[in-house]
């Protein structure tokens, strides 16, 4: 449960469901024929097999459901209280323990059915068995229909709790109903909590995050709580007490100072110091609310005396407002850098920081001489911090015009520019005049330039700027360098090598004629057809691409026709084999399914059932 | 990250989508089609189940819409003549009454001179020996045939050891015994898991009976202390008996019905 995701937690199925599914599979994954004259212990097998499927189906699917729910021991106290309080610790552990004595009643029936199979002497009496031991189970699981229904619901529930990791940095935020906790959390953090006018319009837990000192920081927002002892709370003030008491984190007391919540000031302190018992050992903050209707300054003596013994005390009180945002910062930085620093203090107090401690040296460089060095931070950048403290208005940026304008704002970046005659800044340039390109002469004095700028890069060329460094590559690199040169050294002398290797042998120059006999077989071949038949097309006709010197591919090489013809008998003869079987070559070896599976496999279901 | 109800809120702050109440209105009306298609394509096993289901809805259905069809019609009255009256014919019968209670009385008192008990499965079918028993074959070339297993659920008591193998001729195999009985009292309607005491009878064999052989219709001796029952003396009632209802090796258990 490291990271609190509840979103992971199976559904689980009601009581029917559950069983219909469980014996639709055992019909469908089992083998379903079985007839009086197997033998005994086939059909014994066939019937025990449904049994024990059965049996395995319902145990895996309630194993999945008790391992996936939460236990209440294992997880973080905060989520065993806060699960106590919306589900009930008592039900949900007799929930969960019902699931599991059905688990194991279902283990028990199939045992005992699957021994008394072991006796059955004939498939009426096996079939018996096997349905009363189906029966049995199906009964079981209908009994768990309100243990099943009770865990969906908490299934539901648990999966969109918040997800609030109890150890990190948290800002916790708590006091009356209607002060402003939500308006606080959506001023600070992306939360959408709701913001209504009535009271307990935030019914459980929000959690909102927020960044300050490049850390990441929690912000919760829990539901007001009442003025009344813990006996009488009701379910959802609970979940705020459980919050304060089990997160470790900086506590902000929200109280509204113009006591629009519908409670006067006297009535908040009395519930602040009913509930500073928890908190202990927390870092406390008061946020004075709604100052923009009413400030402190402007109460009456005894109130603000209220809020002097509360500084006195050594709480820190800060007046805020939500609606004009005044003060919010300043209290987040305010409790942030607190909470910081009270963790800081437990981390040193406890027992793991020496073991840290003792491996931190900061160095010092050691002074050389009397010369003072101190850091370097430019103007800019001090400017710059000065103003950040100041808090002093910024330049305008391009955004406030943009929304100052609206929809007549256009981006105009020529306005920046830096001209001798500021009235030209927003002139056109044209890009062609007088026949010039105007780009060339944007320098008057670009020819001067170019001249210097030839003349320093010769001095650096001389210089040997440009020359590879070699000094400062190391063994390695000038190994590699090496062999690198070898072998494209090597691979230039085998390309020479290869082009003056004779391939080919002595070749006859193409106008030279061709070979006598090749000819004659040709011409031979073609006249001796020719006397039985018509003259129909040219015997010693070529396509257009063939050359007249070169023999045809299947005739070079041969002597005579009587050679040709064996070799053209040889070559069918060898081809035979392969078109007979269909192979599109020598080695194709490709085999051919001629029962393929998909086709003659399977249980004869709908659409192939209607012959034989 | 989307916390507790964010759908609720999410509809409360955006309302809902604009052709949603559109999309459900016409989901609901397709519904009847939808259901025929399923009903009149589905085969196999799912659809026996289904139609099952669906006939038990349908006359559910049928049943409420006639009631509803009650309250506005007139029906006929059948219940012409009030309760009491009786017609001329039937006065002045008492004697002949009396007389039938008699014949009963008699036919009681012959009943228990013979003695046969009134129970509640009075005519059982027989078991044969082939049916009960299992011929086991021992012996060096497996000829001998002597031993006899019993196929069918018995009880042996608690004190019980087994003869030596070797002259053992009933082997009543320890998958089948069976001690406890699943006992209903007529009348109160509730049944128990009462252990036997004993196999008083087996209506098929007295051999069976002293097996301890249960089968459909013996008559066992359970132990009702569970029940609590306790006689006019103030003794407490632990044994009685009880008659097998169902056949214990198809079922893997006893049913059993008390006499009482």
């Amino acid at each position: 449960m490291a990271l609190y995701n509840f979103k992971k937690i199976m559904v689980v199925p009601t009581a029917k469901d559950f069983i219909d599914l469980t014996l639709s599979k055992t019909q469908r994954k089992t083998p379903t024929v079985v007839h009086k004259h197997y033998q005994i212990h086939r059909i014994r097998h066939f019937y025990m097999r449904k049994v024990k499927f059965t049996q395995q189906n319902y145990h895996d699917r309630l194993s999945q459901i008790l391992t996936d729910f939460p236990k209440l021991d294992d997880v973080h106290p905060f989520y065993a209280d806060l699960m106590n309080v919306l589900y009930d610790k008592d039900h949900y552990k007799l929930a969960l323990g019902q699931i599991n004595i059905a688990k194991n009643l279902i283990d028990n029936v199939a045992k005992d059915y699957v021994r008394l199979m072991k006796y059955g002497d004939s498939l009426y009496r096996c079939k018996q068995l096997k349905r009363a031991a189906l029966g049995r189970m199906c009964t079981i699981m209908k009994r768990q229909k309100q243990s099943l229904e009770y865990l969906e619901q908490v299934r539901q529930h648990l999966s969109r709790l918040p997800t609030i990791d109890p150890n990190t940095r948290t800002l916790l935020l708590c006091g009356y109903p209607n002060v402003g906790k939500s308006s606080f959390i959506n001023k600070v953090t992306r939360a959408d909590v709701e913001v209504q006018p009535y009271a307990f319009t935030t019914k459980s837990l929000f959690v909102g995050h927020m960044d300050y000192k490049y850390l990441r920081w929690q912000v919760v927002d829990t539901p007001g709580i009442l003025d009344h002892p813990l006996e009488e709370r009701n379910t959802i003030e609970m979940q705020a007490i459980t919050a304060l008491a089990h997160l470790r984190s900086a506590v902000l007391y929200v109280m509204d100072v113009s006591e629009q919540c519908g409670h006067n000031l006297e009535q908040q302190l009395k519930l602040f110091e009913n509930i500073r018992p928890l908190f202990a050992n927390k870092p406390l903050t008061i946020v004075a609310n709604k100052c923009d209707v009413k400030k402190i300054t402007e109460l009456s003596e005894e109130n603000q005396k209220i809020f002097s013994d509360l500084v006195a005390d050594g709480i820190p009180v800060i007046e805020t407002s939500t609606l004009t945002e005044e003060g919010v910062m300043q209290v987040k930085t305010e409790a942030c850098d607190r909470l910081l620093a009270h963790r800081v203090d437990t981390k040193m107090k406890g027992k793991k920081v020496h073991d840290v401690l003792n491996r931190l040296h900061l160095a010092m460089p050691a002074k050389r001489d009397e010369k003072d060095r101190p850091p370097f931070i430019p103007e800019g950048a001090l400017t710059r911090r000065k103003a950040m403290e100041v808090d002093a208005p910024k330049r305008k940026l391009e955004r406030d015009l943009e929304v100052e304008l609206g929809d007549d704002y256009v981006l105009d970046l020529q306005k920046y520019w830096d001209l001798m005659n500021k009235d030209e800044k927003s002139d056109k340039i044209p890009e062609v005049w007088e026949g010039h390109n105007i780009a060339d002469y944007i320098d008057p004095e670009i020819m001067k330039h170019l001249v210097e700028l030839e003349k320093e890069e010769e001095l650096k060329v001389q210089a040997g700027e440009y020359d590879s460094d070699e000094e400062s590559e190391d063994d390695e690199m000038k190994e590699i360098r090496q062999l690198a040169k070898q072998i494209k050294e090597k691979k230039k002398l085998k390309f020479m090598q290869s082009i003056e290797k004779d391939v080919h042998g002595p070749r006859m120059p193409r106008t030279a004629k061709k070979s006598h006999y090749v000819a004659q077989a040709r011409r031979s071949r073609s006249t001796t057809r020719k006397r039985k038949r018509e003259p129909s097309a040219p015997p010693l006709s070529r396509t257009r691409s063939q050359s007249a010197s070169r023999p045809p591919r299947d005739a070079s090489g041969v002597r005579d026709a009587k050679m040709l013809k064996k070799v053209k008998m040889m070559m069918k003869n060898s081809q035979k084999d392969m078109n007979r079987m269909g192979k599109k070559g020598e080695a194709d070896r490709h085999v051919f399914d001629l029962k393929p599976k998909h086709l003659l496999a399977g249980k004869r279901k709908s659409g192939s059932t209607d012959r034989r | 990250m989307p916390q507790n109800e964010h759908i609720e809120l999410h509809r409360k702050r955006h309302g809902y989508r604009l052709d949603h109440h559109e999309k459900k209105r016409k989901k609901e009306s397709r519904e009847a089609h939808d259901r025929s298609h399923k009903a009149r394509k589905m085969i196999g096993l799912k659809a026996k189940l289904y139609h099952k289901q669906r006939h038990a809805e349908k006359i559910q259905m049928k049943k409420t819409i006639k009631m509803h069809e009650q309250r506005k019609t007139k029906q006929k009255n059948d219940e012409k003549t009030p309760q009491g009256a009786v017609p001329a014919y039937l006065l002045d019968r008492e004697g002949q009454s009396r007389a039938k209670v008699l014949s009963n009385m008699i036919k009681q008192k012959r009943k228990e001179k013979a003695g046969k008990w009134e129970v509640p499965l009075p005519k059982v079918r027989a078991q044969g020996e082939t049916e009960v028993f299992k011929v086991i074959r021992t012996g060096k070339r497996q000829k001998k045939a002597w031993k006899r297993m019993v196929t069918k659920v018995c009880f042996v008591g608690d004190g019980f050891t087994r003869k030596p193998p070797k002259y053992e001729r009933f082997i009543r195999p320890m998958g089948l015994r069976f001690k406890k009985a699943h006992v209903t009292h007529p009348e109160l309607k509730a049944t128990f898991c009462l252990p036997i005491l004993g196999v008083k009878k087996n209506p098929s064999s007295p051999l069976y009976t002293s097996l301890g052989v249960i089968t459909k219709g013996t008559v066992l001796e359970v132990n009702v202390s569970e029940l609590g029952l306790v006689t006019q003396g103030g003794k407490v009632i632990w044994g009685k008996y009880a008659q097998v209802t169902n056949n214990p090796e198809n079922d893997g258990c006893i049913n059993a019905v008390l006499l009482v």
